[in-house]
């Protein structure tokens, strides 16, 4: 399509502009990709380089190097402990020396572990021997008994663990490599190396950021890095109850999982991952959006000039995020059911019909529309307090001087609020929108605790092996896949939580596109 | 007490911006240096170099002698005053101004004794306990001064410390840092935006621009001497006029012709110009505004121009005046010079007669923009 | 000119009346609002003095007063011992997730060094997957250590805390806020990082330090995924909210509603009151953390 320039961009209607807008919008999304895929390939350029350079640099170290820098590529350390820095040199010999002693000389080391989970083979288990029960060989009379055999979660993750120890070598064998390099450098230039003593020191000062992170690191590393891959790797498997890995060993099956979400049949993947997807995006879009202008409207109202004891309203509405979030939705929910005191309320007023309110005493929640509808209105009851506290002190923000000018312009009130309170609010909070949309893509709480993901969706339901219901979401499908189903699916609850993670990521990026303030910050300055 | 020297510093930010480059520079003991140019020209990233707050990308700053490349701030033994004052808003003023010797773990007399002394000087002794916020703009600039006088160091580095204060003030604390510095014996570098910083402070001036330093030089050399049209226009206000004209060799004599007029060229100009063996070309003429003066209709040397605003500023007028081809240039007439008659016609679209000395004339190759007298 | 006038005289003293009606609408919603947002609370309270298992019906207001939900809640239940593993998840959790959410947000917001941006990406990245996920392998793990059913909240603190450092954005916010020249004058003045970080940095930054600490407090009390997960059902190592949740599944609904009642009233008045006493910290968290991103 055709850019205006901006001349000609001031000439169009509003509702031209409007219109010109909104095209230019979707033909730039093609643009994006390209955008992507081009910094996807300067990425790989740039990886190619690094490469070649890393190669250039280990060359040139080991031509210009001494006997002791050319014997520290097989002898981790040595040209440290060389030139003279006994704690890193000692260091990166004691790594070298666990490093081997894991791999290749304890028994069932890391080398064997890598070889029992047979990587990525199809068909293959992981793990040889499955435990079960048998003759005791100890035993001279043959008593049966539960004979140990491997154990396929375990055998997979010292896998993992070892490849990872695989890459931290040949990362530390570079690292000490370069130190080689950069003690030459030093040495050649006649400044002084640095010592254990002043490394210790710098612990604190300028590499005080290792001192600070280590430990995050680590935390990070252990309970999301490594669960993360280990559960991605999950999806190339068969991993469920019948395949528990310890009675039974599960094995490699490849892409076969994912073949899976091509079914759109009665009670199949793809038809119920659809379809709850669907209703998670409408849900995440009406939960975030009617919070955020509701909460800012009772933001306003109570800033507003002329309105008393402020500091009450305010409190009354803090005391809701201040109660355990599950008191008050557990609560909410019986409210509402059948025998509760606002479902009694309703049919007494003869508002519902009765048949609404038998089905198994669960009331509202047994009808798809009011259960949908009445989870968007409790969670506005939840989520105003949040928006209305960050309203508030971005609204005392807004420069009042822009008001004053706006009123002497001719501004009314309703005009004042599109015109100057709102852009100002979608400019500074398009980071909190964003959060706050992926926080109710994946909004646990409100719809377990509230509806249970009821009523019972028969369409779809079953697949994962679980009830699904008509106000699921990926999140509470897969919480109910994983911890209360009988089969437990973890390969398909593998499968759903990567297509999440796609969705939320390209979502993310659609808005990071689009919302102001990561682009023009100063704007408003 | 230190020298400073500068060799072939650069600055490279991420890949390629290049902000420093090709910086050389001997301060000595003493000397009171000042930065001088436009926003993102390098002089702050030098000054924070040679305090260690930025890598070096490449060259060798010294200190006393000693290379500074890899050594700590706090190994350097700088003093600094920030362009915000930076001062600790959860310590006293007192506190504010100790702690570098608390790091140091001075000795509490002393600490007592030093505190006191600067604050003495600087006038802010009543509000020792006080926190910074609740001090005016200028006695936080005090307080920030009086930080880094107590740490009794070699090189005193100053950034823009003037530039958040209202120009009153400014001019104020300008008058007090000149005093100051004779009681602080010590290496000054000073960064400014302010040419009229510049020019009353320093000892010398560096002009600086896209990261490369123009020149060099007292602010008398700077002024009378513009190395290039850069220097030229960024020193004295309001800024030179510049204008292509052709100069002239007629019989061993220089004259040039600004919009049909003929002014011959005189002095040490004119010397200059026989001993570089220039002839007749087309240059860029500099004027000082300052340099202008009243003429009258029929003088060969007189240009022609019409008022286009009259800025009376109290002491003297500025005249904004077109002349030739609509160029606008500025001429600066003192009030006492004029007589009533005439200061009641200088209004906007009289025609007046302007014209200038030969020896206060600047010449400027348009090309190179170098002066053709450097 | 004259028919002028007269209408800005008119419009002025509309003003006056038209604000004076606003005022009357906002006060009427405000307390409409208010009845909504305190409705619950009210029931809950006063549902919890019931005599008897009442079940729902539709009387808020007691039959008959009196504490035997409260007796019952202490005597046939381990309610004291839930009280207590949640209060010692949430002062743990607290502590460690204070330290690591304080020095990766620190190091992110005033530290520069090589893998600043790619750490960002990857935590960003990371953070992209379903959580929960993770905790089937963790939960095995956890297993073979011992670190769940009746130790679960042992193992529940390690999985609060472990990856914290993940959420750092809200105080990373705040520590931009705080001039980096204020760390470059210390530096100058003679202090390591470390002194920059404890002498100067740290005194600032008592609201977002409050702020963690009452955001690591809260969060057991909140949690339900994770923690029905790893405590697998045993009755010792629950935290009040699973606990509580069974109590209104069918079955039960009718034995235990009054005392779920009586039980989120003694689970609430204490985080309640500690939260609206650091109210002020909360806001300006909030605040900060959205308009940083």
């Amino acid at each position: 399509m055709k850019k205006l320039n901006d001349l000609e961009y001031l000439k169009l209607s509003k509702f031209k502009a409007f219109l010109y807008n909104v095209k230019l919008f979707f033909c730039s999304i093609p643009g994006w990709f390209v955008k992507l895929g081009l910094s996807i390939w300067a990425l790989i350029k740039n990886c190619a380089f690094v490469i070649r350079d890393e190669f250039a640099d280990i060359g040139r170290t080991f031509i210009k190097g001494n006997w002791a820098v050319k014997l520290s590529f097989l002898i981790f350390g040595l040209g440290n402990l060389y030139y003279g820095q006994i704690m890193r040199g000692i260091l990166f010999l004691l790594f070298e020396i666990a490093f081997i002693v894991y791999m290749f000389i304890i028994p069932d080391g890391g080398l064997h572990d890598i070889k029992l989970a047979h990587l990525f083979q199809n068909g293959k288990t992981i793990g040889d021997k499955a435990g079960g029960y048998g003759v005791d060989p100890n035993d001279k009379y043959g008593a049966e008994i539960w004979l140990e055999g491997d154990e396929s979660t375990r055998v997979l993750l010292w896998a993992l663990i070892a490849v990872i120890f695989i890459i931290a070598f040949i990362y530390t064998w570079r690292l000490q490599v370069k130190q080689c390099r950069i003690c030459m450098d030093i040495t050649a230039s006649g400044k002084k190396i640095k010592s254990g003593k002043d490394d210790l020191k710098s612990l604190l000062d300028d590499q005080f950021h290792k001192t600070l992170l280590t430990p995050s690191i680590i935390g990070i590393t252990a309970f999301t890095i490594i669960p993360t891959v280990f559960m991605m790797i999950i999806a190339f498997t068969n991993f469920d109850a019948a395949h528990d890995g310890y009675g039974t060993l599960y094995s490699w099956v490849g892409f076969e999982n994912f073949k899976e979400l091509t079914n759109f049949g009665q009670g199949g993947m793809g038809a119920a991952f659809s379809s709850i997807l669907g209703w998670n995006l409408i849900w995440a879009v009406f939960a975030t959006f009617s919070n955020y202008f509701l909460g800012m409207m009772v933001a306003i109202m109570i800033n507003k000039k002329g309105i008393k004891i402020k500091k009450f309203w305010r409190t009354v509405l803090v005391m809701t995020i201040a109660i355990p979030q599950f008191v008050s939705l557990l609560y909410v929910s019986k409210l509402f059911a059948a025998d509760g005191i606002l479902g009694r309320l309703f049919l007494n007023w003869n508002l519902i019909p009765q048949s609404m309110l038998d089905a198994y005493q669960r009331g509202f929640w047994e009808n798809p529309t009011t259960a949908k509808i009445l989870l968007i209105v409790i969670n506005i009851w939840i989520g105003i307090p949040y928006v209305m506290l960050m309203a508030t002190g971005i609204l005392m923000n807004i420069p009042q001087d822009l008001y004053e000018s706006a009123r002497v312009d001719g501004a009314s009130g309703v005009q004042q609020f599109t015109k100057i309170t709102l852009p100002y609010m979608l400019f500074v909070t398009g980071p909190y929108l964003l959060t706050s949309f992926v926080g109710n893509l994946n909004n646990f709480n409100v719809i377990y605790l509230l509806s249970g993901g009821g009523p019972p969706n028969t369409s779809i339901s079953y697949a994962g092996g679980v009830d699904i219901g008509h106000t699921d979401l990926l999140i509470t499908w897969l919480f109910k896949m994983t911890a209360e189903s009988a089969s437990s699916q973890y390969y398909m609850a593998s499968v759903i939580g990567i297509l999440m993670f796609l969705v939320v990521s390209i979502l993310s990026l659609i808005v990071y596109n689009v919302i102001p303030s990561t682009k023009n910050e100063e704007d408003f300055g | 007490m230190a020298s400073v020297k500068l060799t072939n510093v650069k600055k490279i930010y991420g890949k390629n911006t290049l902000a420093v480059d090709n910086f050389n520079l001997d301060i000595a003991d003493k000397e009171f240096i000042v930065f001088v140019g436009p926003s993102g020209c390098g002089k702050s990233t030098t000054l924070r170099m040679i305090a260690g707050l930025e890598d070096i990308s490449g060259g060798t700053v010294e200190i006393d002698g000693v290379v500074v490349n890899d050594l700590q701030p706090r190994d350097r033994d700088i003093a600094m005053v920030f362009q915000n004052y930076a001062l600790y808003p959860h310590l006293s003023v007192f506190e504010n101004m100790a702690f570098s010797l608390r790091l140091k773990k001075v000795p509490q007399d002393e600490v007592y004794k030093r505190v006191t002394e600067a604050a003495e000087i600087l006038g802010i002794t009543e509000y020792l306990t006080r926190k910074p916020r609740a001090l005016s703009g200028g006695q936080r600039q005090r307080v920030a001064i009086g930080r880094a006088m107590v740490r009794d160091s070699k090189v005193f580095l100053m950034d823009e410390p003037l530039s958040n204060l209202d120009a009153k003030l400014r001019n104020q604390m300008r008058a007090e840092i000149i005093l100051l510095r004779k009681k602080i014996d010590t290496t000054f570098i000073y960064v400014t935006h302010d040419q009229t910083e510049a020019m009353t402070l320093g000892d010398r001036i560096v002009i600086m621009k896209d990261g490369l330093i123009q020149q060099v030089g007292t602010p008398t050399e700077v002024f009378d001497m513009p190395c290039n049209l850069f220097v030229a226009e960024f020193i004295g206000a309001p800024k030179m006029n510049t204008f292509k004209t052709e100069l002239l060799l007629e019989n061993g004599k220089y004259y040039v012709t600004p919009f049909g007029a003929k002014i011959e060229v005189t002095g040490d100009k004119a010397k200059g110009l026989a001993e570089k063996r220039v002839g007749t070309r087309e240059i860029v003429l500099g004027v000082r505004p300052e340099h202008f003066v009243l003429s009258k209709q029929g003088d060969p040397c007189a240009i022609s121009c019409q008022i286009l605003v009259n800025e009376m500023m109290g002491s003297e007028l500025h005249l904004h005046v077109l002349v030739g081809d609509n160029e606008k240039i500025i001429v600066r007439i003192p009030t006492v010079s004029l007589t009533d008659e005439q200061r009641r016609s200088l209004v906007q679209g009289t025609t007046i007669y302007v014209t200038f000395e030969g020896k206060v004339m600047h010449f400027f190759d348009e090309e190179s923009q170098t002066n053709l007298l450097v | 000119m004259k028919n002028e006038k007269s209408t800005i005289k008119k419009s002025s003293i509309g003003a006056k009346t038209s604000r004076t009606v606003a005022n009357t609408i906002i006060y009427i919603v405000l307390v409409v609002m208010t009845v909504v947002w305190m409705f619950p609370f009210f029931g809950i309270v006063l549902e919890s003095f019931e005599v008897g298992t009442k079940a729902m019906d539709s009387n808020l207001w007691p039959i008959e007063f009196g504490f035997d939900n409260y007796i019952r809640l202490f005597t046939e239940t381990k309610f004291l011992k839930w009280f207590g593993n949640t209060a010692f998840m949430g002062v743990f959790t607290a502590l460690f997730q204070t330290f690591f959410i304080l020095s990766m947000s620190y190091t992110l917001s005033r530290l520069r060094f090589k893998g600043r941006k790619g750490l960002m990406n990857m935590m960003l990245i990371m953070g992209m997957f379903p959580g929960f996920l993770t905790l089937i392998l963790i939960k095995k793990v956890f297993w073979d250590l011992g670190l769940t059913d009746d130790m679960a909240p042992v193992g529940l603190i390690i999985v609060y805390c472990a990856s914290s450092g993940m959420g750092y954005y809200v105080s990373k916010g705040f520590f931009d806020t705080i001039s980096k020249s204020l760390d470059e004058a210390a530096r100058v003045d003679g202090a390591t990082r470390w002194q920059v970080f404890y002498k100067v940095i740290m005194p600032l930054s008592k609201p977002i330090v409050i702020y963690t600490i009452l955001m690591g407090f809260m969060a057991p009390w909140g949690d339900f995924m994770m923690a029905k997960y790893i405590i697998n059902g045993d009755p010792n190592g629950m935290n009040v909210a699973v606990m509580m949740q069974t109590w209104l599944s069918k079955n039960l609904l009718n034995d235990n509603y009054t005392m779920f009642c009586a039980a989120a009233v003694i689970v609430a008045v204490p985080v309640t009151a500690v939260f609206l006493a650091l109210q002020k910290y909360y806001v300006e968290g909030v605040t900060g953390g959205a308009v940083k991103g």
